[in-house]
């Protein structure tokens, strides 16, 4: 996989906004204090060897990060969900049909991460809905600063749903908090039903499982009650749906889930 | 791996405390990692080895510490250790828990330097 996973600020990344916006609203980044903890106060130097009691999160820059993210969206009375799978499990086309249907009564915006590209963002692009495509070069998952960034290059007015899109990746996001009130993870039925039991992390995470591609599992012989109960093993906490874009089944559950979900206004 | 960024933070916290501390280099540095925070601790060492070469924690000890996992039970109410892997069930009742208590810790702890 990637050799300079993305944390650190060596690795560029871009935003590319796909909405009704003007680039001058592409804000620059605030200059910040660099991340850390400890004392900054000068001290007398070292005579010999010492040890130093730190107990510094090391995620503490992305935990702030998310942090700033989580009061935003809440003071927005916004719904922020972060989907998470494999690459191909079907986030995309998920989020076009949700667009369409559930975006029509509820006004939702997108923030969607890849490597290359921004063809996620061409095929979430509807005029109701502002996207915007984050581009992470090498990193194997968005972090909360990249978010933050993404989502200020939005207009957020009357949005009540965002939907954060994840790089395709079942390892690596699993430890990053983008500020999400629910984490979404998708298994398809084109994958194997112990998916869950290989990559637990994620599932261990999240709130929401969704079990996508149910139309093409008996022809893949996938068996759904299998994965469901592997799911259920490792993330007993989750809430699981099975769906399909394609042919709609299940579209209505995920549907109430979100609605259940909005922050009262 | 994930954990090249993970040990830059790492590295960065380090390089700030010897700094602050007005020493020259760190000897050895301590992480504490639970057992379910999705980082190998293989990898942070290949990364430390890597990432630290120029920086004030070349040549360092990197020692980590492993944080056993806990979780809890909504129907006994009570924490109970989890041995091994990512499927918890109660030593009491023999529900499935989802809940953690410990074992998500990713950490600097300390730093020996001089």
């Amino acid at each position: 996989m990637c050799v300079e996973c993305g944390c650190g600020k060596s690795i560029p990344f871009g935003v590319k906004v796909l909405s009704v916006l003007a680039p001058s609203l592409l804000r620059p980044r605030p200059a910040t204090e660099p991340a850390g903890a400890g004392p900054t106060m000068v001290t007398p130097p070292l005579a010999s060897s010492q040890t130093i009691e730190v107990h510094a999160s090391l995620l503490a820059k992305n935990d702030d990060a998310a942090g700033r993210n989580r009061a935003l969206f809440s003071q927005r009375r916004m719904l922020a969900l972060n989907l998470v799978s494999s690459p191909g499990a079907g986030k995309t086309t998920l989020l076009s049909r949700t667009l369409d249907e559930f975006g029509g009564e509820t006004p939702c915006a997108v923030v969607v991460g890849d490597l290359e590209t921004d063809n996620d963002a061409r095929r979430l692009h509807r005029p109701h809905v502002p996207v915007a495509q984050i581009t992470t070069g090498t990193a194997c998952h968005l972090d909360a600063d990249m978010v933050g960034r993404g989502v200020s290059a939005l207009d957020l007015a009357g949005v009540r749903v965002l939907f954060i899109e994840n790089v395709g990746n079942l390892v690596c996001p699993a430890a990053f908090d983008l500020g999400e009130a629910v984490r979404v993870v998708l298994l398809s039925a084109a994958e194997g039903e112990d998916k869950p039991l290989k990559y637990p992390p994620i599932f261990k995470s999240a709130h929401l499982v969704l079990l996508t591609k149910t139309d093409v599992a008996r022809v893949l012989g996938f068996d759904c009650a299998v994965a469901a109960d592997n799911i259920r093993r490792v993330a007993p906490q989750a809430k699981l749906i099975q769906l399909s874009a394609r042919s709609g089944e299940g579209l209505p559950e995920w549907y109430d889930f979100l609605r259940t979900h909005l922050p009262p206004r | 791996m994930h954990e090249v960024g993970i040990m830059e933070s790492a590295l960065a916290l380090v390089q700030r405390q010897v700094t602050a501390h007005r020493a020259s280099r760190a000897d050895r540095v301590v992480l504490r990692i639970g057992t379910l925070a999705g980082v190998e601790p293989e990898s942070l060492r290949f990364a430390f080895d890597v990432v630290s070469r120029g920086t004030v924690a070349e040549g360092a000890t990197l020692e980590i510490e492993s944080v056993p996992a806990a979780a809890y039970c909504p129907t006994c109410q009570q924490e109970f250790a989890v041995e091994t892997g990512f499927i918890f069930i109660c030593t009491g009742c023999g529900d499935l828990c989802g809940e953690i208590r410990r074992g998500r810790e990713l950490e600097l702890s300390r730093i020996e330097m001089s």
